[in-house]
């Protein structure tokens, strides 16, 4: 049977649209390893920050980076870092991240960090950084140095409300909130944008 | 790969302005070649005589749709940054009868009265100046419609999201009813063929 | 008439009306194609549809201000084409719509249609065609303007994406201009 060329068209549109039935479209991109990068950046430690490298950015009252706390929000809401957002590691994806954004990933350990660090970097992100050591060595190196600490670090440990530890291993002591100038609580960026842009992507 | 191109940072806004230009001329191109840089050809669409108007706008949006769903289905395309304008339904409700109005009144809408001036009508032209002067009035008289404006205000909202149905089974749905109107519309085109031949 | 060697698709098109002059129209369904794949590179390339309506927009608000900026400014719909500065008409929209100038241009010259003329029917003058047209487009952009968008913007580029808001705007537009339709016999038939 010869079909004419609009209904060969036709066939192959209710074709392709019943195979659509099974198709995902959620998925998100195809994520990119670039392995030498990667491990090039690994090796020449370019992909952490250390604790005393963050504490000194938030004093100084630095705005171009992003500070993403993977924990659960039970966890960020007990204590976390000042200038943190709360991003659970499993909504990761849903978090609207700029290819060129600087930003700053920690968890307890550093796992979850390190996790996430991989699929940012996959997804473009040239700029990303895990805290060395997680909230454990914040805690350990910010918050509560060891004594005996010079005066800068205790200077710092005060400024977020920690305490250089005494010579026990006793308990942490309690944390006040430190004062900082205030900051918009993680602050919606996609949101604020979206308006400015509408005309630009209207049509 | 990662798509879109512009939205994972592959070149910047002054690229993209010559990315619209091309784009634009393939639009263009399409148009005119569908014929519908002709008021009379388009505005038959309404009078049941030349069904074109729905057989090459919903050719294209089969064509799109099919498109986007089997790159985001491979990953190649990330579904999720392509802008999708948000639904104000009761405003688009009234905009979409008031426009179809235009159409028939106006002979054309934007992209194609841009086509029609190109190839020298000037009903195309004199168009386009209307469509500056209902602009201004629309901006002019923008505090009295404001609610308007604003009306059935939803958000981003798709077919599939507000159905509950799976993406991929919507845009079965699609096809269908696209393939099954475009059977629909080759037949009234010959019955109104015919009746005119016995005229 | 005259009869024409008809091309292989036009023979199928039978509909179609034939055009005076220069070659007869492609066949909608690979025309339409055309367009899709069109539209999926803008998806693809910049990850948004085509458009029309916010270039003129645009266009208006950069017109006006030249005659009464502080007004513009002060106005909540042409006001963000003013915003940040930018020069209103350096946007994707506008150097879009001057592709489709161009590319319409290109076809029609390849296919012999570009002619000036006015498109109307047997029973209207040129001058009151010139006059509907001229309504048309301000109904138009008033119906655009209130959607955000017109037949390639909404009804196409959100048609494809599957976007609610774009889908009962496009039921609206047929079912407005079939409304409308038989009123203005006179001006097409």
């Amino acid at each position: 049977m010869r079909l004419t060329l609009n209904q060969r068209l036709g066939l192959a549109a209710v074709a392709l649209g019943a195979l659509a039935v099974f198709a995902d479209v959620d998925r998100g991109p195809v994520l990119a390893f670039h392995e030498k990068d990667l491990l090039a950046t690994i090796q020449q430690e370019a992909d952490h920050v250390a604790p005393s490298e963050l504490a000194a950015w938030i004093i100084e009252g630095r705005r171009d980076y992003r500070l993403l706390d993977l924990r659960d929000e039970k966890a960020y809401g007990e204590y976390h870092v000042p200038t943190a957002e709360s991003v659970p590691i499993e909504a990761l994806r849903d978090a609207v991240l700029l290819p060129n954004e600087k930003v700053v990933l920690y968890s307890d350990g550093g796992i979850h960090a390190a996790q996430a660090w991989m699929l940012l970097r996959a997804r473009g992100h040239r700029a990303a950084y895990t805290l060395r050591g997680g909230l454990d060595a914040w805690k350990e190196a910010v918050l509560f140095p060891a004594a005996p600490a010079d005066p800068r670090a205790v200077a710092v440990a005060t400024f977020f409300g920690g305490a250089p530890r005494g010579g026990a291993s006793g308990p942490a002591p309690a944390l006040q909130a430190p004062a900082l100038p205030k900051v918009e609580a993680a602050p919606p960026p996609r949101a604020g944008a979206a308006p400015a842009r509408r005309k630009k992507e209207g049509c | 790969m990662s798509a879109p191109f512009f939205k994972y940072g592959l070149f910047g806004e002054e690229t993209s302005l010559i990315v619209a230009f091309a784009i634009g001329i393939g639009f263009g191109f399409f148009l005119e070649r569908a014929g519908f840089g002709s008021a009379r050809k388009l505005v038959s669409q309404f009078y049941l005589d030349d069904l074109a108007v729905f057989k090459v706008m919903f050719t294209a949006i089969v064509t799109a749709m099919l498109g986007v769903t089997y790159l985001a289905w491979l990953g190649w395309l990330d579904l999720s940054l392509v802008y999708k304008t948000p639904t104000y339904w009761v405003a688009q409700l009234v905009g979409g009868l008031v426009l179809g109005a235009g159409f028939v009144v106006g002979g054309y809408c934007p992209g194609t009265s841009v086509a029609a001036a190109a190839t020298g009508r000037l009903d195309g032209l004199s168009y386009l100046l209307g469509v500056g002067a209902g602009t201004l009035l629309f901006a002019g008289a923008f505090p009295a419609i404001k609610g308007l404006y604003y009306a059935g205000e939803m958000g981003v909202q798709t077919l599939p999201g507000v159905l509950h149905l799976p993406y991929g089974l919507v845009v079965f749905a699609v096809v269908l009813m696209a393939v099954g109107g475009f059977a629909g519309a080759t037949w009234v085109e010959h019955r109104r063929a015919a009746t005119h031949e016995e005229e | 008439m005259a009869t024409v060697a008809q091309p292989l698709e036009v023979a199928r098109d039978t509909a179609a009306p034939r055009t005076r002059t220069g070659k007869a129209y492609m066949n909608p369904y690979l025309a339409g194609v055309g367009l899709g794949l069109v539209l999926l590179a803008a998806f693809v390339v910049m990850g948004r549809g085509l458009g029309a309506s916010g270039a003129f927009s645009a266009a208006v608000a950069w017109g006006l201000s030249f005659v009464a900026p502080a007004y513009v400014r002060s106005n909540e719909y042409l006001g963000p084409y003013l915003d940040g500065g930018a020069h209103p008409l350096k946007a994707w929209l506008v150097f879009e719509v001057v592709g489709v100038f161009t590319g319409a241009l290109l076809s029609g010259l390849l296919a012999h249609r570009v002619r000036r003329t006015v498109e109307k029917g047997p029973r209207i003058s040129s001058r009151g065609r010139l006059a509907f047209a001229f309504a048309g487009g301000g109904l138009m952009a008033i119906g655009a303007d209130l959607a955000r968008g017109c037949t390639s913007g909404q009804a196409l580029s959100g048609g494809a994406v599957l976007n609610l808001g774009s889908w009962i705007f496009m039921m609206c537009v047929f079912g407005g201009a079939y409304l409308v339709a038989p009123l203005l016999r006179r001006q097409w038939r």
